[in-house]
């Protein structure tokens, strides 16, 4: 494991701002996305990272039911269009 | 009285085929009555307005549903659907009408008391319309709004020591046949091995990380039932690599058309095919032409068998699986989006279910396969794809398998192979100083 | 209709959470005599249609039951299989994968008593709730995806055709007069949530025009570079789009001649529905399997390129499915799935037993597979 993977604050930190300087254009992001921002891990550490991170309200899931990808909790337009707050 | 005319479906409820139309005029209207007393937790006339918005469709040909992505139960990231009706003004009571997958039982074996459980819930919090199955395999609850969902969960979770199931780039719930529980031809434990990876891959199951979904499905012999080799990126089917075992006897009793021993266990009862015959419906059938019928005694060439079924299928009562089984792992079905279909490709000829060692010789392989298509796949491509695009050998070299004739239909038609260096003597460093001196510029 | 907590906590989702325990254990479901016997069957028979004894090496006997079930059901009816149950199977019943419902009973005396009841229960419609049958060299039940009921993207309903279908088909449910048995699979569209591609007949739903465009919405209601990676073959483009007020928005084109009407782009993003009266219809296919007897697995193939929607009884499809049962009845061997049959007897003679046009459709022209499917070959029937 990197040690940026292996730093918990550092790697929170490293996900919302490289979701966040993305943000102008899309807020949900394919799993494969995040290797890029762990370019030295194996996906399913980084897995583990990531999902902590859901359960700690960073992150959230939007499924298409085939497909699942990430966001920043709250973000994007997809909370008000489907109606749910 | 209904609540809204639907006179389209209404044609729908004749003919012998049980009606879902009269079966969801059923529950509308035990809902209205309520007889139990049922404290409703979504709109009580839910499937009125479900049967109003299903006839809007009848009436224009068109759906009236919008997907929604966000909701779902909180960590994790399949299990839901969500579903809003595109016309809430007039179905108010369907507007949010989110699905929930739950994880059926391996063999889809229920006691009542499980089942009228499971009803209790659904009336309360949901519509009380599921699907039993969903074509996956879940028990599908079809139906209910948005704060519903954890508590549903909870109650789940908590009172009936039940989980969901998957859904979106996970693996998905994976599902069996009846196998070894009440069929004779069963070559391994679908129940056991469904049931031990469905726990052991928990974790695959409700957080997305994959390229895309993932289906293990399990059959117990090659006729499969669960059409894994279809529809499953990895298919366990069950097989045997010693000899069918011949009671010589019961195979008489079939070439004499003793009543008790009706060809293919009485599956063709209904018209007369004429009496049974041994040559013509067995022999000549086999697909190796391996069997032989000299003086009342059938033999097999086991040696050329491709355990296709047909003559154990045929004769049930006569000729049996072996004895050494396991099973066969393919790879890469699926459906024809976006590449085209694709069967399962055949990976690993034979492998023993050994619960154990926890089916360590699978759950290897499993994981690497699983390394590979993380590491590979691309966004939304199934396992088959990959392979395709990366080629069988390489499927072949991230699992440590060694190539085999079985693998293949034929060999390759073509001599383009592209060789590694290590693969050729002395490499592809070579001193064009040193040819020159035996061939001029 | 007051809200009644479980003790779930929004604030606190993690409190008290259980997760990761899968499903029940099938051990707990089994009936006894299924437990009892489990791996040491002997043999089995189908005594007749719906029927099937299986005997153990030990003696005992399973006698089953089963009957056709819809996949959609409601809890009163889920609660009325189970009173069933309790009355005659002591508590147990299992579901198959195609959705058909299989009472077991440990003697023979029980079972003329459960088949009675099942076949004298019906809707109030008219129809049976538990029509026995679906065994042997028949039409068994139809595994189907949701449709109109409840998905975003269907071409056509599934409940509804499928009920159609199998009132038309309902003689072969109930008997085993066809050579072999008879899958018939339902999708409501491409992408074929219920993999339907190798079954004997397949009704697939279809659309044909490509998305329409809520322009003047759609910025607002989806992410733009999410509606454009939405799509396969990658036919949609950002793009700024005029409205008749002169606004300029932003908002996407699509390369229509590139679309393959998945609806993928619609799932992302509700500005683009695709459903259409006119468009969205029914694709037949017709020949594959699953099962590895006698012959290799093998795909469907397309053997009408669209009937339209025709509801609530869509009597065309029905009609041309019953054309194709009955060709297969009439010219099939013994044993012989419908595949195998249209093979030995070739395509050309499948259209003319079938009565079905052939179309310039049919023949393929998606990606690589195509080339294999033409004729290579001097040898073909007039």
């Amino acid at each position: 494991m990197s040690e940026l993977l292996d730093n918990k604050e550092a790697a929170t930190k490293a996900v919302v701002d490289w979701m966040a300087k993305k943000s102008k254009t899309k807020t949900k992001f394919y799993f494969k996305d995040f290797y890029k921002v762990f370019p030295d891990d194996k996906p399913r550490l980084i897995k583990k990272v990531i999902n902590k991170m859901v359960e700690e309200e960073v992150l959230e899931y939007w499924s298409s039911g085939s497909t699942t990808m990430y966001g920043l909790k709250g973000a994007g337009i997809q909370h008000s269009s489907e109606g749910e707050k | 009285m209904a609540k809204h005319e639907t006179p389209l479906l209404d044609q729908l409820e004749s003919g012998p085929w049980p009606s879902f139309v009269s079966d969801l005029k059923q529950q509308a209207e035990v809902r209205a009555k309520n007889e139990k007393g049922v404290e409703f937790q979504i709109p009580q006339d839910c499937v009125d307005d479900l049967l109003g918005v299903l006839e809007l469709s009848y009436k224009h040909g068109r759906t009236h549903w919008k997907h929604g992505g966000i909701v779902g139960v909180f960590g994790y990231g399949g299990g839901v659907i969500g579903r809003y009706c595109d016309q809430p003004g007039l179905f108010p009571g369907v507007e949010h009408f989110h699905t929930m997958r739950v994880n059926q039982p391996a063999g889809k074996y229920y006691t009542t008391d499980y089942l009228k459980k499971l009803t209790e819930l659904w009336d309360f919090r949901g519509s009380g319309v599921t699907n039993m199955h969903g074509a996956t395999g879940d028990i599908v609850l079809l139906g209910t709004t948005t704060p519903q969902l954890e508590e549903i969960f909870w109650t789940l979770t908590h009172d009936y020591n039940q989980d969901l199931g998957g859904s979106g780039s996970n693996l998905r719930t994976p599902a069996d046949c009846l196998g070894q529980s009440r069929c004779e031809y069963a070559c391994y434990d679908t129940q056991a091995l469904c049931h031990f990876l469905t726990n052991e891959y928990q974790d695959e199951l409700h957080r997305p990380a994959f390229p895309y979904k993932f289906k293990f499905k399990f059959d117990a012999c090659p006729n499969c039932c669960v059409a894994s080799i279809a529809r499953s990126d990895m298919s366990f089917i069950g097989t045997w690599r010693d000899n069918i075992r011949i009671d010589q006897d019961a195979v008489n009793k079939y070439v004499e058309n003793d009543a008790a021993y009706p060809a293919n266990a009485g599956a063709h009862k209904d018209r007369d095919w004429g009496l049974f015959d041994l040559e013509k419906e067995v022999l000549s059938l086999c697909p190796t032409k391996c069997m032989k019928f000299d003086n009342k005694k059938l033999s097999i060439d086991d040696a050329n068998c491709t355990r296709c079924m047909h003559c154990i299928n045929v004769m049930p009562r006569a000729l049996k699986i072996g004895e050494d089984t396991g099973l066969s792992i393919l790879c890469g079905a699926k459906a024809p989006i976006l590449d085209g279909a694709q069967m399962g490709s055949l990976l690993v000829p034979f492998v023993k279910a050994n619960p154990d060692n926890d089916y360590e010789e699978i759950t290897e392989i499993i994981e690497n396969v699983w390394d590979w298509w993380m590491e590979e796949g691309k966004n939304r491509e199934r396992l088959g794809e990959l392979i395709m695009r990366q080629g069988f050998q390489k499927l072949l070299e991230v699992t440590g398998i060694e190539a085999q004739p079985q693998h293949v239909a034929y060999p390759r038609t073509n001599p383009y192979i592209f060789w590694k260096e290590d693969e050729v003597t002395g490499g592809w460093e070579r001193d064009v100083e040193e040819f020159r001196k035996h061939h001029l510029r | 209709m007051a809200f009644i907590s479980t003790g779930y906590n929004p604030e606190k989702p993690m409190e008290n959470r259980i997760t990761d325990i899968g499903p029940r254990d099938y051990n707990e479901f089994y009936p006894p005599v299924i437990k009892n016997n489990k791996g040491k069957w002997s043999h089995h028979e189908i005594l007749e249609p719906g029927v099937l004894v299986h005997v153990a090496d030990s003696g005992d006997e399973v006698y089953t039951v089963r009957v056709g079930g819809c996949r959609l059901m409601s809890t009163s009816h889920i609660n009325e299989i189970c009173e069933i149950a309790d009355k005659h199977c002591d508590g147990y019943v299992r579901f198959t994968t195609r959705n058909n419902i299989e009472f077991m009973v440990d003697s023979k005396d029980k079972v003329e008593p459960l088949k009675n009841d099942l076949a004298s229960r019906k809707f109030d419609g008219g129809s049976f709730k538990f029509p026995i049958g679906g065994t042997g060299a028949g039409v068994t039940n139809i595994v189907h995806t949701q449709g109109w009921i409840h998905c975003h993207t269907p071409a056509t309903d599934a409940s509804g055709t499928v009920k159609a279908t199998m009132d038309e088909l309902f003689d072969d449910f109930q008997h085993m007069k066809l050579p072999a048995q008879l899958r018939v699979s339902m999708a409501c569209c491409l992408n074929m949530c219920g993999a339907v591609h190798c079954s004997d007949i397949a009704i697939l739903g279809y659309h044909r025009k490509p998305p329409m465009l809520d322009h003047e919405y759609l910025d607002k209601i989806c992410e733009i570079p999410l509606a454009v990676a939405a799509c396969p073959t990658a036919a949609i483009k950002p793009s700024k789009q005029k409205l008749a007020d002169g606004t300029e928005v932003k908002s996407v084109a699509v390369k229509q001649e590139r679309c393959m009407y998945c609806g993928n782009c619609y799932t992302m993003c509700p500005s683009m529905p695709l459903a259409d009266t006119e468009g969205d219809g029914i694709v037949l296919m017709a020949g594959g399997k699953v099962s590895n007897r006698i012959s290799d697995p093998k795909f469907s193939k397309v053997v009408v390129g669209f009937i339209p929607n025709e509801m609530p009884r869509w009597p065309s499809m029905t009609k041309t499915i019953r054309n194709i049962v009955n060709a297969y009845s009439n010219g099939a061997n013994k044993y012989e799935r419908l595949g195998d049959w249209a093979e030995r007897i070739g395509w050309e003679k499948f259209f003319e037993a079938c009565e079905i046009e052939f179309t310039h459709h049919l023949i393929d022209d998606f990606r690589q597979q195509a080339y294999m499917s033409w004729r290579q070959s001097t040898q073909f029937k007039f």
